[in-house]
């Protein structure tokens, strides 16, 4: 990507300006850069396995097995905690059928559901999008969650701590209105 | 694991087990992984006993993915963490390890151990068309289930206190988990 050959007096420029936009701005200038975007306004080709008002799934060009969904909102998120309730209902319900179709139509005995949210997380795209994988035995996909032993008093400090933030910090506006710009910003920031 | 009353889940919703719940409402229920990739990771799992995602109606899916996603929000903000990850492994292929379906909400910083990345497969063209033709195929027939759709209300309980008898069940009942 060419923004990659910026130098650093060209970053904190671009960096100055991101901040001093507004959301929609900002929704406008990330919509401009992003592949997605153009992928579902048939500006850049793609193979699709279906499409409706809200969604669109289409074959990933680096599949983890034959048959790799990628499903991509056709509004531009950048990541899931932008999306209004109704948005993400739909969107799983159309993987939901996308998973059966995989056991049905191309001989899947499994399927995994992937979301990343951030850098950290796996991301590699600034637009909210869910991996549908079909899965076989022995497909050579490894998959690692190891298990760590928590204390009783670390799950317990866990715990509270998502309760707090559910009770007192999960506001309507912040699934409407989308993320922090720092959140937006850190995403930008390594692209 | 087929019925359920052998099922380790529905004897976590069914407080047989304790555990640390983070959410609680009539269909669906959150606690936090005994045995998580990172702290904070959480299962969200709805309360009836559905085996697979296939099985689990539309209405009970948009809740479920809304519980996870506030829950995801929430480790944003509480957690510092740097991303989260949503996954649902879906039948043993996919890494299933117990027979209800459940939603993994992960916290994710640089270097965590954690791995949900893959080498992609090469593919002839032939292979990637017949692909996207017979998935293309089966999208025809894609419809929704009629159900009228609840809101999810997030609400916190309260925090569930255990003796030290139940907790020592709770570890003992949570090692026998594959």
């Amino acid at each position: 990507m060419a923004e990659q050959n910026i130098n650093q007096e060209q970053l904190q420029a671009l960096q100055e300006k991101l901040k001093q936009m507004s959301p929609e701005e900002l929704r406008e200038f990330q919509k401009k850069q992003c592949i997605f975007c153009q992928i579902v306004a048939n500006k850049v080709q793609s193979r699709k396995i279906y499409e409706d008002d809200g969604v669109l799934a289409i074959l990933d060009i680096n599949p983890a097995n034959p048959g790799h969904t990628l499903l991509l909102t056709k509004e531009h998120y950048s990541i899931m905690p932008q999306l209004p309730d109704e948005e993400i209902a739909h969107v799983f319900k159309v993987a939901k059928s996308l998973s059966n179709f995989m056991l049905k139509g191309i001989d899947s005995h499994g399927t995994n559901i992937i979301v990343a949210n951030g850098i950290a997380a796996g991301q590699r795209a600034q637009h909210f999008m869910v991996h549908v994988i079909p899965r076989k035995e022995n497909d050579g996909i490894n998959f690692a969650l190891p298990q760590k032993a928590m204390e009783q008093k670390e799950i317990e400090a866990a715990g509270d701590r998502i309760i707090a933030a559910l009770s007192g910090g999960v506001k309507e506006e912040k699934t409407e209105k989308g993320a922090s710009l720092d959140e937006i910003s850190k995403l930008l920031g390594v692209k | 694991m087929a019925t359920r009353a052998a099922c380790l889940v529905c004897q976590i919703i069914e407080n047989k087990v304790p555990s640390k719940k983070v959410y609680e409402d009539e269909l669906a229920m959150a606690v936090i992984d005994v045995n998580g990739s990172n702290p904070g990771h959480c299962f969200v799992m709805p309360k009836n006993h559905y085996p697979i995602l296939e099985q689990v109606p539309d209405a009970e899916i948009g809740r479920l993915f809304n519980i996870s996603n506030r829950i995801s929000s929430a480790i944003f903000e509480s957690f510092g963490a740097q991303g989260t990850n949503i996954f649902v492994a879906n039948g043993i292929p996919a890494g299933q390890t117990v027979a209800h379906f459940t939603i993994n909400v992960i916290p994710r910083k640089e270097n965590d151990g954690i791995n949900l990345q893959w080498q992609p497969k090469q593919m002839s063209e032939e292979e990637i068309s017949t692909v996207e033709l017979k998935l293309k195929e089966q999208t025809k027939n894609l419809g929704f289930e009629k159900e009228e759709e609840k809101k999810p209300r997030i609400h916190a309980k309260k925090p569930v206190v255990l003796s030290d008898e139940e907790e020592e069940y709770f570890t003992k009942q949570m090692r026998r988990l594959p």
